[in-house]
């Protein structure tokens, strides 16, 4: 059965959406300098003030411009989640398959392994290790991206298993071709749609993670992050500072998430057909 | 009980039922068969107002008109009055309820009884249907497939419902289970009005008064069961019957060319129907009585194609054809069968007119011919047994399948070439112009039989009449001509008259077969019943004598009495 | 009794690719989920150069504790001896409950947590039935009504809500009701030192509850909403559901008796790993509303670094979501006739 996963998405009005806002954070984050007035990690003496001119969004208890700050933030959040993403992705790709084609012991022994992981709540671990580890923002990356692979992994085995008893595997093995043609022909291009909805998840995930994170204090002091920008507004919740200063960063957080999770969304109906709109009035899918 | 006045369904633009009109009779059974895209499944939902799409026209249930009432009234018919039992494709029962609990639920959601006696003739019904009591409370996933079936059918019944629809009761089942629902349902025909809607023939046939032929979205032919599946009158009806496995039918089976493509002006059918005319594009044809059945066909069914009345003719004192009386319609073969000497080239050549009938009469198309001019051989052709005779080895074939073109003076010598190409493609030989200049003496014998056939075949005759067309040829050659003119019968329409003495063979190639003994037709009817059921002696003899290759078990190796044939 | 593996394989196929992904959770997976917690939670801070009981402790509580008590836990904990024997005596101070000391609390850490954890408990069991009832029900009457105006905007909302991180509701609500309109406390479970009780109590408590209730619950309810919704367009398009309406049955009965007792079974399977998630989300709004629950102790200790807190809290709660998915695990069975013992 064809699934286009990119006609899927931008057909629908949720996947132009999505696509359009992430593509909008993504330039902030792209063109931060050019777009940032101050170097957002400056502090100066004008702290708490107000929204101006030269401060479009004011400034934060020491200073910083917080303009500055949500442009640069939204490259920590990217950076982060695309990373993680990728890695995770890349990761449970290859030892979901892996665990598909070997079978035997090597497939029981990862599944209990990545079924553990998989009920096990990241955030938990990961304020455990940041105790412990003091995290810089790679370490981060590397760590989130090594608890974020599991459920990927269950996904693309399945789909690896079925997908080796598919008939047209079948066929092409009458005609003799070996393991890694029937890898690279048949089996990952039906692989890519599971691949990227895994994607999505991962990514939306871990920009929530980093977000989260920060916001209890777990991050890189070096880096700009609009989780530890709203827990730091909210320290100082009781000056009016909150309304330019935490809202924004939490707003623009949640656009980031609301716009994968709109891209997400649009990807439903190409996993399963079932969900597909048949009334011509959907309009939000 | 029921009556449909012109009841039109479509969704979107599709127009899947397209003006049904129907009446059904109290405890009467009708079955409704078709193929996939007729529209059945959609007649079905359309009565309980289920179907999606848009539905016109009328419905009455004991006079009551159902398509106008609100739907809360219809929701009290559904279920109460009117039941529907649904084919077992899986999950046709909900997979977290209780099998009995599901059959009680209509009662219960009508108000009709009460929860215990609810629950009395829900397990009544069960029981009736055949279902183990162990099983009442059992889950839908627990039971095979013949017992969730069952319990559909028990769930349809158990309101005592006016009407109950059927969808594809027996299809998804396997053998056995078919056998004990169908049993079960003939068991309640008669005291409900049943409605069956199925592709599987043969169910049909064992639950139906009547039956309807749908197609496209409309009835071609509505009839008493046994009448209308032994001899149907629509072509459609006829086409399906033939592509039909079963174990009756002993010639193989054909389909229908082309295939169902809609909207389509006029006739639904008539694309793919080999004998439609012009008017057959341009109007609907209405259902029509038709000696006692239903036809919606211009020409008012499967249209009589030859008769001969009394045919007789003597040679001397030897009465080599003594008043025959035959008869073949459009699209249809009739194997003429005897031994040599029997008389049935006589009749052939008599038919053909190269012999001059003693008496008797010929009608062609219902016109009385009496010379055969040049008209009447653009409508029948004749191939004979030995075509290393009947081709002149000094025309080549291009020549020799232009022949008859020339004759004729049909077109211009682009237009016949055009027409030799084609026909010669259609008996899948060469078109090359190598093949064409050769001469039939470098032929093989099967070569030389097909460029004989392409020859009969290029006037565009209704009527072939072929006279031991495989006498000369080996047999694995001889099984390619005959495939080759059972395509051409469904590709052309072209009926035969199958001249031969292997009633074998017959039995592969013919829809009726006529055997024929010192120049009389001792029996006539169709194929199958004349094989495995013969009156005569004669009959009887030709079968135990023809070729048998019973090699298993200890029966005799040589003769089989017709009881033991299969 | 049937392995649960085959019947977590069976609902797998049931419900597709999700099933798929959680299906074969078994007994074993939860002892191998204890087991790297517990290792982790030990090894972590043996594997750290310098001191065991620094590492252990984190040099803030070393600094106040006596000579004399850090001499008691170096031998309880076996901390001068082998790997080996100091998982032994790990272990058993697991079971006999001996969790440790808290130098900031002043308290052995088992006590200090068992005094948070009601409050977490209520906020948490509260919230997930909430957000699963309402979600449920809207996805049905959502689901129900696919395409139509209603079900259109019940989705976009839903679905936007569900891009809003909890720790931004959370926040969004305290600075909006709680400090610019004073409508609600700030933090706190209960007012301090009131001296209330009975139904003065309970309302204080309930007035407490209020804003972190809503922000935890709103952020999750998305989640429910939007799996039954998806289930119930499913469902809808089976043929029982054709052979339900044949019946004659009422919408309601349709909607709620057929469509929407299958559609709940997978919010059921994924109310495991929903808790995971819930737990996530309750620090964060504890931390916001300084709830005095299991996730602000978690907070305060990783401030103070009370690293014995931490370890405390982590394997109490990675315990208890573990607990709660093996006995959804169980109760699933129950609940899918198709997947249960009865045969």
């Amino acid at each position: 059965m064809h699934i286009s996963m990119r006609r899927e998405v931008s057909r629908s009005h949720s996947g132009r959406f999505g696509i359009g806002l992430l593509a909008l954070i993504t330039a902030m984050a792209l063109f931060a300098p050019l777009l940032a007035g101050y170097d957002p990690l400056v502090q100066s003496t004008a702290a708490f003030q107000p929204p101006s001119a030269g401060h479009l969004l004011g400034t934060n208890h020491v200073g910083q411009d917080i303009w500055s700050q949500l442009v640069y933030g939204a490259r920590t959040s990217l950076l982060v989640g695309f990373t993680v993403a990728s890695i995770a992705t890349l990761l449970s790709a290859i030892i979901g398959a892996a665990s598909a084609l070997i079978g035997g012991l090597f497939d029981r022994i990862t599944m209990r392994i990545v079924d553990a992981f998989i009920v096990i709540p990241i955030l938990i671990i990961m304020v455990l290790l940041a105790a412990y580890l003091k995290p810089s923002l790679w370490v981060l990356i590397v760590m989130l991206s090594l608890l974020s692979w599991q459920g990927g992994a269950r996904t693309v085995r399945a789909q690896s298993l079925s997908l080796k008893e598919r008939m047209h595997v079948s066929a092409a093995r009458c005609f003799g071709a070996g393991r890694w043609y029937l890898i690279r022909r048949h089996i990952l291009p039906d692989l890519s749609p599971i691949l990227v909805v895994g994607f999505i998840h991962s990514l939306r995930r871990a920009v929530f993670l980093e977000a989260g994170l920060a916001f209890i204090g777990i991050a890189d002091p070096g880096t700009v992050s609009w989780g530890m920008m709203m827990k730091k507004a909210l320290d100082f919740s009781y000056m009016d500072a909150w309304t330019w200063w935490l809202i924004p960063a939490g707003v623009a957080l949640s656009l980031t998430i609301v716009a994968i999770t709109f891209i997400g969304h649009a990807m439903e109906p190409a996993m399963d057909p079932r969900l597909r709109k048949e009334v011509e009035g959907e309009a939000i899918a | 009980m029921l009556k449909l006045v012109d009841l039109r369904v479509s969704y979107g633009r599709d127009q899947i039922l397209n003006g049904i009109d129907l009446e059904v009779k109290d405890g009467e059974s009708l079955a409704v068969i078709g193929e996939s895209g007729a529209g059945k499944t959609t007649l079905g939902l359309s009565l309980m107002r289920l179907a999606e799409g848009d539905i016109r026209g009328q419905v009455y249930l004991d006079g009551e008109e159902l398509l106008s009432l609100p739907e809360s009234s219809m929701r009290d018919i559904r279920g109460r009055r009117m039941s529907m039992a649904f084919q077992n494709a899986n999950n046709a029962l909900n997979p977290v309820h209780d099998v009995l609990g599901q059959v009680m639920e209509p009662l219960l959601a009508h108000g009709i009884v009460d929860k215990p006696q609810a629950r009395e003739r829900a397990e009544d019904s069960l029981t009736r249907c055949g279902l183990d009591p162990d099983k009442f409370s059992a889950y839908p996933h627990q039971l095979s497939g013949g017992e969730q079936q069952r319990v559909l059918i028990a769930m349809a019944l158990v309101s005592e419902p006016e009407l109950i629809i059927l969808d594809e009761p027996v299809s998804s089942l396997d053998a056995a289970s078919r056998a004990g629902i169908i049993e079960l349902l003939q068991g309640i025909r008669g005291s409900s009005t049943m409605i069956i809607v199925t592709h599987d023939i043969s169910s049909a046939a064992h639950l139906a008064d009547r039956v309807a032929s749908l197609y496209a979205g409309r009835i071609m032919e509505l009839g008493a069961t046994t009448d209308v599946l032994s001899s149907p009158k629509h072509p459609y009806t006829r086409a399906l019957l033939r592509s039909y496995p079963n174990m009756t039918t002993v010639k193989d089976l054909q389909g229908i060319k082309g295939r169902l493509v809609r909207p389509v002006p006029g006739c639904p059918f008539h694309p793919r129907c080999t004998q439609a005319i012009a008017v057959c594009a341009q109007e609907i044809p209405e259902l029509r009585a038709c000696e006692g059945r239903a036809v919606a066909c211009h020409r008012g069914g499967v249209v009589t194609l030859l008769e001969t009345r009394n045919i007789s003719k003597a040679f001397g004192q030897t009465r080599a054809v003594d008043s025959v009386s035959l008869d073949i319609v459009g699209g249809e073969t009739l194997a003429l069968v005897g031994q040599s000497g029997s008389g049935k080239t006589t009749l052939a050549r008599a038919i053909v007119g190269l012999l001059e009938a003693d008496s008797g009469e010929l009608y062609f198309e219902g016109q009385r011919v009496d010379s055969r001019d040049k008209e009447f051989y653009k409508q029948v052709q004749m191939v004979s047994q030995n075509p290393g005779e009947s081709l002149s080895h000094r025309l080549t074939v291009r020549e020799l399948v232009m022949e008859p073109l020339d004759i004729q003076g049909i077109g211009n010598g682009e237009e016949r070439q055009q027409k030799v190409v084609r026909v010669l493609e259609e008996v899948e030989l060469p078109t090359g112009e190598a093949f064409l200049d050769t001469y039939p003496h470098h032929l093989s014998g099967g070569e030389m039989q097909r460029v004989a056939i392409a020859r009969a075949l290029v006037l565009d005759p209704k009527l072939l009449i072929a006279d031991e067309p495989t006498a000369f040829l080996d047999s694995s050659v001889q099984a390619k001509i005959l495939r080759l003119l059972l395509t051409l019968q469904e590709q052309r329409g072209l009926s035969m008259l199958f001249i031969t003495h292997d009633i074998a063979m017959a039995r592969k190639v013919s829809d009726r077969i006529a055997v024929m003994l010192d120049g009389r037709i001792v029996e006539q009817g169709p194929a199958n019943r004349v094989v495995t059921e013969p009156r005569h002696p004669y009959t009887q003899q030709l079968i135990g004598t023809a070729s048998h290759l019973h090699l298993w078990g200890d029966g005799d190796r040589l003769h089989h009495t017709h009881t033991q044939q299969e | 009794m049937r392995s649960i593996r085959t019947i977590c394989s069976r609902s797998a196929s049931r419900f597709g690719l999700l099933g798929r992904v959680l299906g074969a959770q078994n007994i074993t997976t939860y002892i191998i989920a204890l087991a790297i917690i517990l290792t982790l939670n030990f090894l972590l801070p043996r594997l750290m150069p310098g001191d065991p009981l620094m590492a252990i402790y984190g040099d803030e509580a070393l600094v106040q504790m006596s000579p004399q008590l850090q001499a008691n836990l170096v031998e309880r904990f076996a901390l001068d001896q082998s790997l080996w024997q100091q998982f032994g005596a790990y272990l058993k101070g697991l079971f006999t409950g001996d969790l440790g000391y808290s130098y900031y609390y002043n308290a052995p850490v088992f006590d200090v947590i068992l005094g948070r954890l009601p409050w977490t408990l209520l906020l948490v069991g509260l919230s997930l039935v909430l957000s699963t009832f309402v979600g449920v029900f809207l996805g049905i009457e959502s689901g129900w009504r696919r395409g139509s105006r209603l079900d259109r905007s019940m989705l976009a909302g839903m679905m936007s809500l569900n891009g809003f991180p909890d720790f931004f509701i959370g926040t969004v609500l305290l600075l909006v009701f709680g400090v610019t309109l004073g409508l609600l406390p700030l933090s706190g479970a209960m007012t301090p030192y009131s001296g209330l009780s009975g139904g003065a109590l309970l309302l204080d408590v309930l007035k407490h509850l209020v804003l972190p209730l809503t922000a935890l619950t709103l952020a999750h309810v998305a989640a429910a909403y939007l799996l039954t919704r998806n289930t119930m367009i499913t469902v809808l398009k089976e043929p029982f559901m054709l052979t339900a309406r044949a019946k004659g049955l009422s919408p309601r009965v349709l909607k709620y008796r057929h469509a929407g007792r299958n559609s709940m079974l997978p919010v059921l399977t994924m109310t495991g790993v929903w808790v995971g998630v819930m737990i996530t989300g309750t620090l964060f709004i504890e931390i916001i509303f300084s709830y005095p629950g299991l996730g602000y102790l978690m907070y305060e200790a990783l401030l103070f670094r009370d690293h014995v807190v931490i370890q405390g809290v982590l394997l109490l709660v990675a315990t208890a979501v573990l607990a709660v998915n093996l006995l959804v695990d169980l109760a699933y069975t129950r609940v899918d006739p198709r997947v249960g013992y009865a045969h």
